[in-house]
């Protein structure tokens, strides 16, 4: 398997018209302009001390070590990339991750076949490393961007390409639901995120008066959709069931529906 | 982008005012205090104050009963500790450890128990259906999962009564089971509302739009009407969807009730005389505490409520309180939750609007022309962002840009669930994770053992399934859907304690009380034989109310006697709280 | 212009003929307030009307407090009134005008409930227009009121048979005494009063509108169709009260505008509901939650009054 010699050049999505890399937004996705954050004063105190602290906050990393921070931030990216969010408009995951790990904040159970989440962050993060030493001789954070996918997909798929003695110390499938769900939760947490994708965030006292058809309410925005591709050599940008595509078993953190 | 936000006249909203505890905006309460002493022999205690509890702890209070809720979450004050955020909102659930497993483990946690007053009813989604007749006699007709010990007409009048008080939003006019309707008038729809109805209405399906929901859909006494602001199960600060909380709780402490918050029951305590004396607590410093009451009621939901009767095993009672028919902590049931997620070329926004807002029950019984026993409800879901990121990953397994491009297509999905009803089976159980007889160990912070849940689907299950997910995708194609995929889960945890006719087929009697400690009563989901395809929340209250009226008509009876009269209770409408019979329109009873 | 400025009787005279002879005989029995029993069946027809309106609007209200029952009630008895009202000058004058004024004041009093209900709703009255639109309708109380305002002026007409020299006997007599609007209506001079009866509905009616179809997002263009036919009517009755000359002029134009955009309205309305998911398989529902099927009569109500007032005589005063 080819290995490129150096840090790699960071995917950018494309223009479809063109083919040239878009260069990074403040704000991706269909909403042009739309911000939950200018409607705080129409949320109630809680709420707005809640999430303006979500967004001032630098979370301290106090659960991983410097080695397993470098590891599972490459991960990260590439389970959520966001090199097309400008660089001030990131949104933390890792550090909401580490957080949660430290304060063990857990969902309310652990799966049978599953250590502890903080025991399967670490034999995952181990696991990501020791497959990159195995076929690649150099840490995780270190491969091309396609490697890292390579590995991350074999995890997706439950067949990991090595390290297959760590990776047997724990259930793949819900180790990767963990920590996709995790990656989710930090993400779509934000309200950047909201405005990307046209949530409308909080909304007490005012709730909604535009019900049906996708109306927006005044202070939303309309949808005003653009073409972008993702970089042509990923391998994310793809539908297919994870693991072994039996869903008979639900996953960390997939909740609250009903 | 612009600095200056929009503000509402006079600023932005602010902190509540008032140093009063806040149930809703409107409704503001003393804080609660303590009443009883340790040493003070209270009538009852109720272990967990949800759906069940709840009304219970309501009930007895009005009868003049001394009473205390105990529960081991906080008493919530609306306006200062909820918030209208999906992340923020992971406290309202039972976070504590349990382990889960089985074939088809059941994801725990957030979606289903809750923690705090109000419990589970704090976070539902508050669809409100009743059961079916043919609920109470599965056995009967199908030859599968049983029959309970009592029929609809014994607990119909208790779904009159607890729809008034809910009271419950719905059409005037409700065909399946027995036909009725419902006391305030149905919600105007939103956008997956609409979806169903399309898609139902193409296929000549009918569907009940607008309810039946625990979801004011008009103003009532200090509740104000929906905002459809889409956070119900993020508690609902606006006071609109019913909790236990705020409709039972204040009319509670209003008489004399106490709740005894932050309180972790650890075992039921019991006298050589084979009667329990009371029960053992941790307080929030984990000290250990002693209550005495005269009897007991556990409501604890389908997995405490076992777990807790199964720690205060004690000489007499070696496997468990009331377990002398080995079957606490089995019959476990979950209804199937698959929720089917379609893409719509125009937008449908459905974060906005109630989560629960229309359904059909066209599917409910058994069809001699499928090949399984019993049915399935179709039921309007709205996934917030986290919780539509997370089924996105299973459903369409997605990860990285994929990911973040169906992500940017939320308002364009529409979702619709299926709630499918699961067989009670003998090997779905909770047990305790001791460590002992190969049983998994692990242990809370008070040292006690937690609760071991395991799972499996059997194959009446999976062909109802089967078939439940393909009617809803049907629907969703013929709604218009451009693409439809499905995730696979589970919802409304009940059994585990269940009510039966005999004392060796089942754990309590069809009162709820103990077959083997005549003062030790259990009235939560947990006590329910099946479970039908409809949410447990309205009938779990309504027994809840049934057992009240059981328990206050035998008074001082059931702290002395071990006699076990099973007649019926009169249905007593003077013990509603206030403002019951004063509103609501003309419907079918 | 020219067209628009004539009296109300060159105006029939352009109708064609066989419709031009009845256009004469209404326009004289209302210059002459000699209509009280066409005026006692349009309170029952609009008192059924808005009682079937208010009673489905309080059922989406839940009937949450029983006072929500009244205008159901009241707007039945009115209906009764109304046509009793028809066979008998003495329950004109007694019963209708009784219960017309009740009902009067059960619409401003359901307008402080309204308002109220709003100041109820999380932010009440500090985010007015998301709780306006998402609250009880604001000013259906007053426009309730309208029914019962038309039975109120029922009450003080003179009836069909009056019309000749008994109408102008009590004219004669009326000019006499001091200025008084009961003599007033009874003659049919009551163009200024009415026209500020039209001003007052138009902006109820087109705040109304206005705050609907702002709800609805304007999603089809033609919602803006009354919001522009409104201000150009209460123009139009303002300037009527004031000049006499608006009065001959702008107001049957405009007013004539409204009915006709009420009718459209109408229809678009029908269509909506139609239109709406499961359509006509779930009729009660979509009536209920659909677009409102009687409020673009309202409006058209409005244009009504000010064609009534453009066929009136003016005050003295």
């Amino acid at each position: 398997m080819a290995t490129k010699p150096d840090a790699p050049p960071p995917q950018m999505p494309t223009d479809p018209a063109t083919g040239r890399p878009l260069p990074p937004r403040e704000q991706p996705g269909y909403y042009p302009g739309f911000s939950t954050l200018e409607q705080q004063n129409y949320w109630d105190a809680a709420t707005r001390k809640l999430v303006l602290d979500r967004v001032a906050r630098t979370l301290p990393i106090r659960f991983f070590t410097p080695e397993e921070v470098r590891t599972l931030a490459a991960v990260v990216n590439r389970i959520l990339p966001q090199e097309d969010r400008a660089p001030a408009r990131r949104i933390d995951i890792l550090g909401v991750i580490d957080n949660r790990l430290f304060e063990n904040r857990i969902d309310g159970y652990r799966y049978i076949d599953m250590p502890p989440d903080q025991e399967a962050y670490r034999i995952g993060i181990r696991a990501f490393e020791q497959m990159a030493r195995t076929l690649f001789q150099r840490s995780f954070h270190e491969l091309a961007i396609i490697d890292q996918e390579r590995l991350i997909e074999s995890i997706h798929d439950a067949k990991p390409m090595a390290a297959q003695e760590d990776w047997s110390k724990l259930n793949i499938e819900r180790f990767w639901g963990l920590l996709v769900s995790d990656c989710c939760g930090a993400y779509y947490a934000h309200p950047w995120a909201w405005d990307e994708i046209g949530f409308g965030g909080p909304a007490y006292p005012r709730g909604y008066m535009r019900l049906e058809d996708g109306e927006a309410e005044p202070w939303e925005v309309e949808e005003s959709r653009y073409g972008w591709n993702a970089p042509s050599d990923t391998l994310s940008d793809d539908e297919r069931l994870h693991g072994s595509g039996q869903q008979h078993q639900t996953h960390h953190g997939t909740g609250g529906t009903h | 982008m612009s600095e200056e936000n929009e503000t509402p006249l006079l600023g932005a909203f602010g902190e509540p005012s008032k140093p009063l505890h806040y149930l809703g905006p409107m409704q503001q309460i003393q804080p609660p205090r303590r009443r009883f002493k340790e040493t003070e022999t209270v009538d009852y205690v109720i272990v967990g104050v949800g759906s069940a509890g709840g009304v219970l702890l309501q009930r007895l209070a009005r009868a003049g009963f001394s009473v205390i809720g105990f529960d081991a979450g906080p008493f919530w004050d609306t306006e200062r500790d909820w918030v209208s955020d999906e992340a923020g909102s992971h406290k309202l659930y039972w976070n504590d450890l349990r382990i889960t497993g089985g074939q088809h483990p059941l994801a725990l946690g957030e979606n289903n128990s809750g923690r705090g007053v109000g419990g589970g009813s704090v976070h539902w989604a508050a669809f409100t259906p009743r059961f079916h007749p043919s609920d109470f006699e599965v056995y009967t007709r199908d030859g599968v999962g049983a029959d309970w010990p009592l029929d609809y007409q014994d607990i119909e009048p208790y779904y009159e009564l607890l729809e008034q008080e809910i009271p419950v939003a719905g059409p005037a006019y409700y065909p399946w089971g027995k036909p009725h309707g419902y006391p305030y008038a149905p919600h105007p729809m939103g956008g997956v509302g609409d979806v169903l109805i399309k898609g139902c209405t193409r296929l000549g399906i009918g569907v009940s739009a607008g309810g039946p929901v625990a979801i004011l859909s008009a103003s009532r006494g200090n509740r104000p009407h929906c905002i459809y602001r889409g956070f119900c199960i993020q508690a609902c600060k606006v006071g609109a969807k019913a909790s236990t909380l705020i409709t039972h709780v204040p009319d509670a402490l209003e008489h004399g009730a106490e709740i005894r918050d932050n309180s972790m029951v650890s075992r039921v305590s019991m006298r050589p005389d084979g009667r329990a004396d009371g029960v053992f607590y941790f307080d929030q410093q984990g000290k250990e505490h002693f209550q005495r009451a005269r009897a007991v009621i556990v409501s604890g939901y389908a997995i405490e409520t076992p777990r807790l009767l199964l720690n205060s095993a004690c000489p007499g009672h070696e496997h468990g309180l009331a377990n002398s028919s080995g079957l606490l902590g089995k019959f476990l049931m979950a209804q199937a939750g698959n929720v089917i997620l379609g893409r719509f070329d125009d937008l449908i926004r459905l974060y906005k609007a109630p989560p629960a807002h229309a359904l059909t029950e066209e599917f409910y019984e058994t069809d001699p022309k499928r090949d399984f026993a019993r049915g399935f409800a179709i039921q309007t879901v709205g996934p917030l962002p986290i919780a539509f990121a997370r089924q996105m990953m299973t459903a369409k397994g997605l990860w990285g840009w994929g990911m973040r491009r169906t992500m940017m297509d939320y308002n364009h999905y529409a979702s619709i669930a299926l709630l499918g009803e699961i067989l009670p089976w003998e090997d779905n159980t909770v047990t305790l994770a001791d460590g002992h007889e190969g049983r998994p160990e692990a242990r809370d912070r008070f040292g006690l053992p937690v609760a071991s849940v395991t799972f499996n689907l059997h194959d009446n299950d999976k062909k109802m399934i089967e078939f439940g997910k393909n009617k809803v995708m049907e629907v969703m194609w013929a709604a218009g859907a451009t693409e439809v995929v499905q995730e696979s889960r589970y919802a409304h945890l009940v059994g585990g304690a269940r009510m039966s006719r005999t004392p060796d087929s089942g754990v309590v009697d069809k009162f709820g009380r103990s077959w083997d400690v005549p003062n030790l009563f259990v009235m939560d989901g947990s006590v329910m034989p099946t479970q039908g395809s409809a949410n447990p929340g309205l009938t779990i209250q309504a027994l809840a109310a049934r057992t009240a009226d059981y328990l206050i008509s035998h008074g001082d009876a059931i702290f002395t006697s071990s006699r076990r009269d099973l007649e019926e209770p009169p249905c007593r409408k003077t013990l509603s709280p206030p403002g019951t019979f004063t509103a609501g329109v003309p419907h079918l009873r | 212009m020219a067209l628009a400025d004539k009296t109300p009787h060159e105006v029939a005279l352009a109708l064609p003929a066989p419709l031009r002879k009845p256009a004469e005989i209404v326009i004289d029995h209302i210059r002459h307030g000699t209509f009280q029993r066409s005026m006692s069946v349009l309170v029952m027809g609009t008192s059924l009307v808005s009682g079937l309106e208010v009673g489905y609007e309080h059922y989406r209200g839940s009937y949450s407090n029983p006072v929500m029952y009244t205008p159901v009630v009241l707007s039945g008895v009115l209906t009764i009134a109304g046509a009793t009202s028809f066979m008998s000058r003495k329950m004109a004058k007694t019963f209708l005008r009784y219960i017309a004024w009740t009902t009067l004041i059960d619409g401003i009093i359901g307008f402080g409930f309204h308002i109220r209900g709003i100041a109820r709703k999380p932010g009440g009255w500090r985010m007015p227009i998301v709780n306006v639109v998402m609250g009880p309708p604001l000013f259906a109380p007053l426009l309730f009121g309208t029914s019962a305002y038309l039975g109120v002026i029922a009450s003080y007409l003179q009836r069909e048979e009056d019309h000749g020299p008994r109408a102008q006997r009590l004219e004669a007599e009326a000019a006499t005494g001091p200025a008084d609007f009961r003599k007033e209506i009874a003659t049919g001079q009551f163009q200024k009063h009415f026209c500020v009866v039209t001003a007052a509905a138009t902006v109820c009616c087109g705040l109304e509108v206005w705050y609907s179809h702002y709800k609805d997002n304007f999603k089809y263009r033609v919602q803006w169709s009354p919001i522009l036919v409104a201000p150009v009517l209460l123009a139009a009755a303002i300037g009527g009260f004031k000049s006499k000359r608006i009065a001959d002029t702008l107001l049957p134009i405009a007013s004539a505008a409204a009915i006709v955009n009420g009718l459209v309205g109408s229809y678009y309305h029908v269509r909506g509901i139609l239109n709406r998911p499961g359509g006509r398989k779930k009729p009660v529902y979509n009536v209920l939650y659909g677009p409102p099927i009687f409020a673009p009569m309202l409006f058209a109500a409005c244009g009504l009054f000010g064609m009534m007032a453009y066929f009136m005589r003016r005050e003295k005063r």
